[in-house]
């Protein structure tokens, strides 16, 4: 072979093997400083081809993207694995010599951005010269502290030459089914190291000459359940690459390289552009905060190591900053440590979910690249769970902590929607997906087998502004759910679904209820030895609610082994096949040796038997709005269809009486300032239960901002911190200091410069009688369709404005909306900004927190949580309880917190009203 | 034209669509006509009978006169498609596993968002159920399981079928639908609880009267939600339309019909309307020209054929390898996903009608996914659209003639085109309007070339391989574009084109198909006996599915022996879930020998559709279905058969017309041709424009068309002509 290659002229032989024999580290560092220097990709401040020649920048995009779309759709038909070839879980893209992308297919476009980290890490380690980069060479990774969510998304890289010049890169990627980890399954449950965490492919080169070597099959094959899956899907990768780069080789004869290369520059540019107008044109510039929490049992665990065994609550900050200029900045200060558990992210695994988020939101379209990338900020502060740096932690199920803390993301974005006027598009949270079951060992033909059940694909989804969430749909991880057919997954596993219904009381409660979910119940069937491990939600609500409307539900976990079921069917006795109401589970009624019935969040791999039962439940999406508001008719169907539990029409919605429940709720309520200062006294007792406590230091101790906030919210002493230790923490105090939040507010908004920008041209036509009737929900659900799938109207903001200000009875001129019955009121009185409710009553001024001149109810009892979540379905009071939030005159209910005890009360949008007006639509607030 | 009874009708293809019913009638020469009548959806027949007297009328001719010389009626019509997208179907009540009762309403998530466009999908607000065709209330749940290898798990529970079958009946249900998880694998629960609805039916007195739909009869293969689709629209939609299309048959009986009216079937053969699975003849609009694609490559001798078909609101693709078209097992139609075999389509959301916009935040102009449909453009005042359609745009450039769209029956404003192209595209893109209208057009074919190419070399294959063939009103006019630059083997274009899915429709087979599924492994362990033992397996599934086509046939009064029978299976490599369909080398399977030829079969036919690099032998295979097609001989029209006269056709007129590149972006001078007035051999060179009133076959400077004795337009590069 050495004699064949020396025959002819190795790239980068004479000078690099990037564009004009540059280097391709030196083209990597040229573009990020000219980005640093211009704030312009590549520094370009003109888009020369897209204005010259529109049509042929488009068609060059329309072909390449058609390369990727038509080698998905190849590739598809090869792999095996039922998840990639079910669900899709595979995605194409095609890069810049330096590792930006140019162009997605399809797919999991979770990975916009993780294969860009990987190629820049090559880059940057000079695999030009070692290993070196050739035609036909073959690299793999899925490390994700490189660029990876998890191990078991595993991605191919294939260099695409020209004439000895590396053009551009090719890179597909797939979620397998199985990476060996220490236990089975796509997202394995076990590892608390990364030791633990299956195969690993940090950036290596695993074939030559277009093929894989011998050496990575192998191990491959030996080293993962259901290898023969595994292979396929490795193959499936390496024949994209292939289409993709036959397909840019065609490109590249027909159109030359100069044009190819003119055409790199100025799409990641223009999708850079793109999506800075995007958020313009459809928020308000300001800082928003979302902050989530998710808990794992461990401490019961006895399969762990000690180290692993302590129960944990983690703390998502979720805080995003829109700047002046549209730039997107997500920061994570405050964040939860990382711990010796499965659920650490990267920061390559964050910048994923951001995309997850954006193309299903506000740019669902085709034409997403890095340019959006370069679009945002972000901060993912070393030593968390958000970004474990290069702690010894375990990322398999990254996505147990992604999902609950990106339930920020539609809230945020949501607020910002609802202030311009975009009702159609707002969501409340989605639901966290779950119970995952995985399991694995002999499966019903003898052979030795790992599964994922992906049904979790399709869950109840977040509640809308017109309409209820939809029920049993997809999943924050893949918008195009699927639970798929129950023959599918029997086929693969060895187990019988005994049913999958709906399972009522799943979604949030609100003026719009969150999408229900369902559960199925499977029976173990002809195996001769089985593990099954779940992950799902256990003791916390995570799926926060929307503008007065409440979270979903959590699960819980029912197995019985050794059930008498089998024999109950044989003597022809009815038997139920399914647990139902959340609080009379009709399982119950099931004997069997042992059970297993509590919230358990995650569970590990143990053995279940033939005739074993396994129940997962699944969770409905968020609400949204005040429940009181929600029409007697619909609380009545969502009865008798099944989505609600029948005694939850009186004690949710009040259907008897809704007067008689306002009273109630004011009754109950007290002024949020002297419920703050009641739960002062409990932090200074440290009065609060252990996982919280670490929770609170592990954050303060990691970030000497939010400690100062804290202290400075409840007015702790300079010095406070919580008594606990904080293992993985490397600082064992937190750093002394207190800021208070009034002075935050008021020092982000003097640092807010909102830039003069271009109105939105908008392009959409709905006129003021369609947006009423959208808001009065009399449009048909293909019209609302048409509504959300068309282009934005330039001046719905207006339009909104104008609509609301008819609505009120106040004469004074609403200013910017902020949030469902609530305004930033323009008061002519005194000439303040105030917020007010749309009753009349004023809470405080604009850039204050409205919710510390409310009044709150604080469901912290079961007793009390019972009055809206059935048994099974709520949060632990000591880890987490809702507080609700009212108008002191009207009784409305405004917003609904679902945080742990101690949590400051949120701050949740603070508007740049004065940048919104003055910057993006050019002229003065309203006097 | 001939006189009046010399022309002697010997096929009717009908295709009665949503607005207009088409007639297609064949004489023993292979000549046709086609015939136009307003559909009524109340009563078919009526529509049917305008259409055909319009067809034969052009002859001299009536139905009275003509039907009893036809030998083969095929129909095809929207009617049950529109029965379902309306949920207007019967009152019926389901029986499914005890657990699964909310099938309808989880509609497994997927159903939420089929048929939108990308962007849609991912635009999660977007995605909504459908309304159910059967309320929760009557979807009854019977206790009882079967798995995935046949085996009895839990008993059927009897009472529980009682029960459901006596609330059922309650209810006063139109029939019932019953769908068991792997009846297609074991049966008999499904059986046990027909048996049992039977003695229910007799004590409540229905008698009878109430029908009783068995997935595992109708549609035994695997993927129970697709099934229970598939059982449930038959039960629903096709039973209601069983009526319509007798109406018809019995009209066309009354006008002296000796033939036996067929029906177009998804899977791409004609079946009786008898026919225990109506149900898949919902779709068959799109299949005709399939269809037609197959006859003309076997009569033309072709081999493999790129089938492309615009219409005005998309462009589907289908491919012909090796003188066939492909299956696949369970598409999505309506939003529902089904296990019907259905002629591989792909369609992507393109159409001369499809809108054309500028992205105002990107300024990058976009194509779609929505579309003026009937309303044409904005040329079209009467339609009331603000935003330009492609049709505007080949209006602009002189492609389209305003005077002459649908024959001048239409009035089209090019003032009104330009405007509105000027505002929306032009002025935003910074270009003139002829640029922009041209550039776009270049823009929307060039996705139409990538779609028809990715599919090609998705199979591993070159376009040299391939004849493309155009149809359908739209295909003419861009065919040019969308072959540009691509050495296909030959573009062809039929001089009918705009007719041709109603012949396709008269080309196709009196043919039955059933499929089932089998799950047969063949491993690379298996020994002589075990491969042998599998070869008998296929075998007597094969055999079973005989008796099926022959019983469908026998409603026709055909006996056993007429019946051609094919076999075939669906095969992957173990651990896939990928299985291909293809024909079996011999009709039974005995001993080891002939095993492995069918395990060479699969290997050659899987080589055809993927590249070679997926070929996975080292799993062993897993045999998923067996399939067996009858077919008995009916009469098909023949192809034109004209004397060719070389020479150029009268000119009809001359226009300016702007052909983007190929003509330096400017106007030229353009020969226009009435279609009607090109005789077998002629030859055209371009730039020019042949118009008729159903479609526009455009030209371009640099491409010349030339006529053959088939009245098929072949389109070449000048240079190679």
């Amino acid at each position: 072979m050495a004699t064949l290659d020396s025959t002819r002229r190795t790239p980068g032989q004479h000078g690099g093997i990037g564009w004009d024999g540059r280097t391709l580290l030196s083209m990597l560092e040229e573009s990020e400083s000219l980005f640093a220097q211009t704030g312009h990709y590549a520094g370009l401040r003109e888009l020369e081809m897209m204005r010259s020649d529109p049509i042929g920048y488009e068609k060059l995009f329309s072909r390449l993207r058609g390369g990727l779309v038509s080698a998905r759709s190849t590739a598809l038909n090869i792999s095996a694995s039922p998840i990639v070839r079910e669900l899709g879980e595979l995605c194409f893209a095609l890069y810049t010599p330096e590792g930006d992308s140019l162009a997605l297919s399809t797919g999991i476009i979770v990975h916009v951005h993780t294969m860009s980290d990987a190629i820049k890490w090559m880059v940057r380690h000079r695999y030009e010269e070692n290993p070196g980069i050739r035609p036909g060479d073959v690299f793999a990774n899925n490390d994700p502290t490189i660029g990876d969510v998890h191990n078991a998304d595993v991605q191919t890289f294939v260099p695409i030459f020209w004439e000895d010049e590396l053009i551009a890169w090719a890179g597909g990627v797939t979620h397998v089914l199985d990476i060996g980890a220490s236990t089975p399954g796509g997202v394995p449950v076990g590892p608390t190291m990364r030791y633990e965490d299956g195969i690993d492919l940090p950036c290596m080169k695993i074939g030559e000459h277009d093929e894989l070597a011998p050496w990575h099959l192998e191990r491959c094959r030996k080293r993962t359940r259901a290898s023969a899956y595994y292979m396929l899907d490795e193959r499936t990768r390496l024949a994209g690459c292939h289409m993709i780069r036959d397909a840019v080789e065609r490109v590249l004869a027909e159109e030359g390289t100069r044009r190819f290369k003119v055409f790199s520059r100025e799409v990641i540019e223009e999708g850079r552009r793109s999506f800075k107008a995007r958020i313009r044109e459809m928020t308000i510039p300001g800082r928003y905060r979302s902050p989530a929490v998710f808990d794992a049992e461990f401490s019961d665990k006895e399969q762990l190591p000690a180290r692993a065994r302590r129960d944990i609550v983690m703390h998502s900050p979720f805080e995003v900053r829109i700047g002046g200029d549209g730039t997107y900045e997500l920061d994570y200060e405050g964040c939860s440590a990382w711990g010796w558990h499965s659920m650490n992210c990267t920061p390559s695994g964050m910048q994923g979910a951001i995309w997850v988020m954006f193309t299903q939101t506000l740019i669902c379209n085709d034409k997403i690249n890095d340019g959006a990338y370069f679009a945002i900020k972000t901060n993912f502060p070393e030593g968390t769970i958000s970004n474990l740096g290069e702690a010894e932690g375990s990322t398999a199920i990254a996505w147990a902590f992604l999902q609950p803390s990106f339930t920020g993301f539609p809230r945020t974005i949501s607020r910002a929607l609802q202030a311009r006027g975009f009702i159609e598009e707002i969501l409340a949270a989605y639901s966290v997906s779950g119970n995952v079951q995985q399991g694995g060992g002999i499966d019903q033909y003898g052979s030795s087998s790992a599964i994922m059940n992906f049904e979790v694909s399709a869950q109840g989804m977040g509640a809308k502004y017109v309409l209820d969430g939809t029920d049993y749909c997809a999943a924050m991880f893949n918008p195009e759910g699927d639970m798929g057919d129950v023959e599918m997954w029997e086929l693969i596993s060895p187990f019988v679904y005994l049913s999958r219904r709906v399972k009522a009381s799943s979604g949030g409660p609100g003026r719009h209820r969150g999408g229900s979910s369902f559960e199925s119940l499977f029976m173990v069937n002809k195996t001769p030895f089985w593990e099954l491990q779940n992950i799902g939600t256990g003791r916390v609500l995570s799926s926060a609610g929307l503008f007065g409307g409440y979270p979903g539900a959590t699960a819980y976990i029912h197995n019985i082994h050794g059930a008498d079921l089998t024999e109950r069917a044989l003597r022809g006795e009815a038997y139920p096949v399914a647990d139902g109401d959340f609080e009379h589970p009709a399982l119950m009624e099931i004997e069997g040796d042992s059970r297993e019935y509590k919230n358990d969040g995650m569970t590990l791999l143990s053995p279940f038997a033939n005739g074993d039962l396994y129940l997962s439940v699944m969770k409905g999406g968020a609400g949204l709005g005040d429940p009181l508001l929600r029409p007697v008719a619909d609380v009545h169907r969502d009865v008798s269809e099944g989505h609600l539990l029948p005694r939850f029409a009186e004690s949710i919605y009040g259907v008897g009486d809704r007067d008689a429940h306002r009273r109630r709720r004011l009754e109950r309520a007290r002024p949020t300032r002297d419920w703050v200062a009641s739960e002062r006294e409990r932090i200074l007792a440290q009065d609060l239960a252990r996982p919280i406590k670490e929770m609170y230091a592990e954050s303060m101790r990691l970030s000497p901002r939010w400690a100062a906030e804290y202290r400075g919210f409840w007015d702790l002493p300079e010095d406070f911190d919580f008594d606990v230790l904080t293992p993985t923490v490397t600082v064992a105090r937190a750093q002394p200091g207190r800021t208070d939040p009034d002075d935050a507010a008021d020092a982000f908004l003097a640092a807010s410069e909102p830039v003069a920008s271009t109105p939105s041209p908008g392009g959409g036509r709905l006129d003021r009688e369609t947006l009423e009737a959208l808001l009065d929900e009399r449009l048909s659900r293909r019209e609302v369709k048409e509504i959300q799938s068309g282009y934005k109207d330039a001046d719905r903001f207006e339009k909104w404005i104008s609509v609301l200000q008819d609505r009120v009875a106040y004469d004074d001129p609403i200013v910017l909306p902020a949030g469902e019955g609530l305004n930033i009121v323009r008061r002519r009185s005194d000439g303040q900004l105030v917020h007010r409710c749309d009753c009349g009553h004023d809470f405080c001024a604009h850039n204050r927190n409205w919710k510390m001149d409310a009044v709150v109810h604080v469901r912290e009892s079961e007793e009390a949580i019972l009055e809206v979540y059935p048994k099974m379905a709520g949060p632990d009071p000591t880890l987490q309880h809702l507080r609700e939030y009212f108008c002191p005159s009207c009784a409305r209910q405004l917003e609904v917190e679902a945080l742990p005890p101690g949590y400051p009360v949120v701050h949740e949008f603070l508007p740049d009203v004065e940048g919104f007006y003055r910057g993006w639509l050019g002229r003065e607030v309203p006097a | 034209m001939s006189d009046r009874g010399a022309r002697i009708p010997r096929v009717l293809a009908i295709d009665a669509g949503g607005t207009m019913t088409d007639t297609f009638i064949v004489d023993e020469h292979g000549s046709f006509v086609v015939g136009k009548a307003q559909t009524t959806p109340e009563d078919e027949s009526v529509g049917f009978m305008a259409s055909a007297r319009d067809a034969l009328g052009q002859w001299d001719s009536t139905p009275e006169d003509g039907f009893p010389a036809i030998v083969s009626g095929i129909y095809s019509g929207t009617a049950m498609l529109n029965r379902l997208l309306q949920r207007q179907g019967l009152r019926v009540g389901c029986i499914v596993n005890a657990g699964h009762e909310d099938y309808l309403r989880l509609e497994r998530g997927i159903q939420t968002y089929l048929g939108s466009s990308y962007s849609d999908r991912l635009h999660l607000a977007t995605h909504f159920h459908n309304e159910p065709l059967v309320p929760r209330e009557r979807m009854k749940g019977v206790r009882g399981r079967i798995d995935v290898f046949g085996d009895e798990v839990l008993p059927l529970r009897d009472e529980d079928v009682r029960v459901a079958a006596r609330e059922l009946l309650d209810e006063g249900v139109q029939g019932i639908v019953v769908s068991l998880l792997f009846s297609y694998r074991n049966s008999s629960h499904e059986q046990r609880v027909a048996a049992i609805l039977e003695e229910e039916k007799k004590s409540s007195g229905v008698n009878g009267s109430v029908p009783v739909f068995l997935s595992s009869e109708l549609y035994p293969m695997r993927r129970d939600l697709p099934r229970l689709n598939s059982t449930l629209i038959e039960a629903y939609a096709a039973e209601p339309s069983r009526t319509t299309l007798k109406a018809v048959r019995d009209i066309t009986k009354k006008g002296g019909a000796k033939f036996e009216l067929r029906v177009m079937s998804a899977h791409g053969g004609t079946v009786s309307i008898e026919t225990a699975e109506l149900g898949r003849t919902l779709v068959s609009g799109p299949i005709g020209g399939v269809v037609g694609g197959q006859a003309l490559a076997e009569r033309m001798g072709l081999r493999n054929v790129l089938c492309t078909d615009i219409g005005g609101t998309s462009f589907d693709i289908a491919l012909i390898t090796d003188g066939r078209f492909e299956i696949t097992q369970t598409p999505d139609i309506a939003r529902f996903v089904l296990n019907m075999p259905l002629v591989k389509i792909d369609s992507i959301g393109a159409g001369t009608g499809s809108f054309v916009r500028v992205n105002p935040n990107s300024n990058r102009p976009e194509l779609g996914p929505d579309s003026a449909g009937s309303r044409i453009g904005v040329s079209w005042p009467p339609g009331g659209l603000e935003t330009v359609s492609v049709t505007d745009l080949n209006l602009v450039l002189g492609r389209l003639n305003p005077d002459y769209f649908l024959g001048g029956d239409v009035d089209l404003d090019v003032e009104l085109a330009r405007d509105a192209i000027d505002r929306q595209l032009a002025g935003p893109l910074g270009l003139s309007v002829a640029d922009a209208a041209a550039g776009v057009i270049e823009l929307f074919e060039q996705t139409l070339k990538n779609e028809a190419v990715g599919q090609i070399l998705g199979k591993g294959y070159s376009p040299t391989d391939y004849t493309l063939l155009c149809y359908g009103g739209g295909g003419p006019l861009h065919v040019a574009g969308y072959t540009d630059g691509v050495r296909y083997r030959e573009v062809l274009v039929p001089a009918w084109a705009a007719g041709f899915s109603a012949f396709g429709c008269a080309c196709a087979d009196f043919d039955y198909r059933y499929d089932q599924t089998v799950d047969l492994p063949l491993l690379p362990s298996f020994g002589e006996v075990e491969r042998a033992g599998i070869g008998t397996m296929i075998t007597s599934a094969w055999l079973g599915l005989q008796d099926r086509v022959a019983a469908e046939f026998a409603k026709s009064t055909i006996e056993r022996e007429r019946i051609r029978f094919t076999h075939a299976v669906r095969m992957q490599y173990y651990g896939q879930l990928n299985d291909i369909e293809f024909i079996s080398p011999h009709a039974a399977l005995e001993g080891r020998a002939q095993v492995d030829d069918l395990i060479a079969a699969f290997e050659e036919a899987y080589a055809k559709m993927y590249a070679s690099s997926a070929r996975s032998p080292e799993f062993g295979y897993l045999v998923t279905h067996v399939i067996v097609h009858g077919t008995v001989d009916v009469e098909k029209p023949a192809l034109p058969q004209m004397p060719e006269q070389p020479g150029t056709p009268p000119l009809k007129a001359r226009r300016p017309v702007h052909w983007g590149r190929a003509s330096d972006g400017e106007f030229v001078e353009t020969d226009i041709f009435q279609l009607e007035e090109i005789r077998a051999g002629n030859s055209i060179e371009g730039p020019a424009i042949v118009e008729h009133s159903a479609t526009t076959f455009a030209v371009p400077p640099g491409r010349s068309a030339s006529l053959d004795c088939h009245h098929i337009f072949h389109l070449t590069d000048s240079s190679e002509a």
